[in-house]
């Protein structure tokens, strides 16, 4: 007797359908076998699946069973075949009637319970698409799957509940999508208002927060760039539903949806260590995974450390912090994931930390300081559009700052501004397939920044004084596209790009 | 050393024992079902062979499999890859030992044994390499 119960299989973000074949042959010795190239964690579903059919209650056929996933020439990985298997097996025993247009997924444990398996998300946008009705999934993935609206989502709790509910005894209700209570953003660790002196720094934040830019600050130790950084998500413009629904979609592959999670509402701030792997940072592996600046997309990558990041793994990131998105390319399979991110950097000037320092003297001698300072690439220095020297701050002023540190902004003022800014661009791109100004290709520029012949005056001999590359001479406009947009002034005037090229200050002078 | 008292400590052979009585219980089932019985528990330097029979013109190896409750895993579990892997040698190779030209296959029959050696049930599976 042949049963076939629908399920499927992520390819990175990428669903295809897979049936689940399930026969139970009266002929040759009791067995399980299954088929279809399945990995390691696949194959092992044979003995959740028998110790959960026993939990249920419930006794398993001794007969020769055969599963078939098909089709059978793509690899199949991951926990999630238990429930359509058990469930064919269940099937072919109690000769129950399965709903047409179901798709089913989940991990079993041993005691016929189902635990929260990720992907649920994905399965449930693949169920919309392809005209699925009803989804059954683990009940601690139900609400992730649920935000999907045209489906209807089964939670399901164990084995014999689902049987159960196939038999007509009790039956399942249906899930109910709980709108998530994080919709606000996860507060930062520090508030801007903490943070005392470096207006320049802070107004920088300002305007990579507001249009998306790279930063990159440089400074000696002590002088508040990892504050800085850390304050950052607190300013940052909350995500738009479609920009929570594509991120969404790569933290649930990487199943980093806790049980009960729906979608990611806010923007993530990624601070991977410096001695992250090239596979973990930019992702990878023989199936591949995102990496941490995929799961940064839409959100904040902190480099903490910049020069100590090996050069393999910076110069990696070249080509996604261009293109917004990172095709990784294995023998088995071709993998694209997004990693539109914002990349924020901090580092050192020297190995001593002080070069440059109004009052402490620099250690290092010429040869080390160039080595250290070569570390960072210009390839890479070129695609960061806002570089920041942050001063050491005065401790005499820093004491008299502290009674004052009440009038200072605090990050939601700052973060309002943002927020105006950003809904000034998501008008100007309407229609676009981008939606800061950060994204904006040459194409763009042309369309939406028209400069007056002053303004393009002064940016020419910047460029020609700074000798800024072609693409820096296009950083700068988009620079002065966001200040002018934080003043809400339709067109980019001499001052707004007056501050933008400050920002092209030299942060690493050649000795 | 109270608690150890009940437990009865079992001659080596048993487990022989219990081989046998089902051997013997398989070669009455399968003679009743018409089968030539040629050889019982054949044994060479390196093969042991449960028993030969005849079918029609066909050679028909059969594994026997036995055991006492079924509480500590049934017979068909003990059957594995390793084992079958032998038991199509061990069938060839006395294939070629008598110049036997004709079809031949491998069956296995498991049998749970109750108390005083009572069949609880007996399976016939045909044909299993």
């Amino acid at each position: 007797m042949l049963i076939k119960i629908p399920s499927a299989a992520n390819l990175g973000l990428e669903t295809i359908k897979v049936d689940v074949e399930v026969n139970l042959a009266n002929r040759g010795l009791p067995g399980f076998e299954i088929v279809g190239l399945p990995d390691k964690a696949v194959d092992e579903s044979k003995e959740r699946v028998r110790a959960a059919i026993l939990s249920s209650g419930i006794e398993f056929p001794a007969k020769k069973i055969t599963v078939n996933l098909a089709p059978a020439d793509i690899p199949k990985e991951g926990s999630f075949y238990d429930l359509p298997i058990a469930l064919g097996i269940l099937d072919s025993v109690l000769q129950f009637e399965i709903p047409e247009e179901s798709l089913f997924f989940g991990e079993l444990s041993l005691d016929g319970s189902l635990r929260h398996t990720k992907g649920a998300f994905l399965f449930a946008l693949f169920a919309k698409e392809k005209g699925f009705e009803n989804l059954f999934v683990p009940k601690d993935s139900a609400n992730e799957a649920a935000v999907i609206k045209g489906i209807k989502v089964f939670p399901v709790e164990n084995l014999f509940q689902l049987v159960s509910h196939f038999l007509k005894r009790k039956l399942i209700n249906q899930a109910v999508y709980k709108e998530p209570e994080d919709r606000l953003p996860i507060p930062a660790e520090f508030d801007m208002r903490e943070i005392l002196g470096q207006e320049q720094a802070k107004r920088a934040a300002e305007i990579s927060a507001a249009g998306g830019h790279n930063i990159i600050m440089v400074g000696s130790p002590g002088s508040g760039k990892t504050m800085l950084a850390r304050a950052l998500p607190g300013i940052m413009p909350p995500l738009s539903e479609e920009e929570s629904l594509e991120v969404t979609k790569i933290y649930s592959i990487a199943g980093n949806i806790p049980p009960g999670g729906s979608v990611i509402s806010y923007r993530q701030f990624r601070a991977p260590h410096h001695t992250a792997s090239p596979v973990g940072l930019i992702g990878g592996g023989t199936r591949p995974h995102p990496g941490e600046i995929s799961l940064a997309h839409r959100g904040v990558l902190f480099l903490d450390e910049f020069n100590e990041f090996p050069r393999q793994v910076m110069e990696a990131m070249r080509q996604p912090l261009e293109d917004g998105y990172l095709t990784i390319s294995r023998s088995k399979e071709i993998v694209r994931y997004p990693a539109d991110f914002m990349l924020v950097a901090s580092a050192n000037p020297c190995p001593c930390g002080y070069f440059n320092h109004p009052k402490k003297n620099c250690v290092c001698t010429p040869r080390q300081i160039r080595k250290y300072q070569k570390r960072i690439s210009g390839p890479i220095l070129d695609r960061i559009d806002l570089h920041v020297i942050v001063q050491p701050v005065d401790i005499e002023e820093f004491s008299e700052n502290q009674k004052a540190s009440e009038s200072l902004e605090s990050s939601g003022i700052i973060r309002e501004r943002a927020i105006l800014a950003r809904e000034i661009q998501k008008k100007r791109f309407n229609g676009e397939s981008i939606q800061s100004n950060a994204q904006m290709k040459n194409s763009h520029i042309k369309k939406y920044c028209k400069l007056t012949k002053e303004v393009e005056q002064l940016l020419k001999q910047a460029s020609m004084k700074f000798q800024l590359s072609a693409r820096s001479y296009m950083k700068m406009i988009k620079v002065a596209r966001t200040i002018a947009d934080l003043e809400k002034a339709p067109e980019i005037t001499v001052s707004h790009m007056a501050e933008a090229l400050q920002y092209r200050s030299k942060i690493y002078e050649s000795i | 050393m109270s608690q150890f008292k009940s437990v009865e400590v079992k001659p080596q052979q048993e487990h022989l024992e219990v081989g046998k009585v089902g051997e013997n219980i398989a070669r009455g089932y399968l003679e009743k079902k018409g089968y030539k019985i040629i050889e019982q528990n054949y044994k060479t330097k390196y093969a042991e062979i449960d028993l030969v029979a005849k079918k029609g013109n066909e050679l028909v190896f059969v594994e026997v499999r036995t055991k006492k409750g079924e509480n500590f895993g049934t017979p068909e579990e003990t059957i594995n890859r390793k084992k079958l892997n032998k038991l199509w040698g061990n069938a060839k190779a006395y294939a070629a030992w008598k110049k036997w030209q004709g079809p031949y296959h491998i069956d296995a029959i498991c049998i749970v044994l109750g108390y005083n050696n009572t069949i609880e049930r007996l399976n016939h599976y045909e044909n299993i390499v």
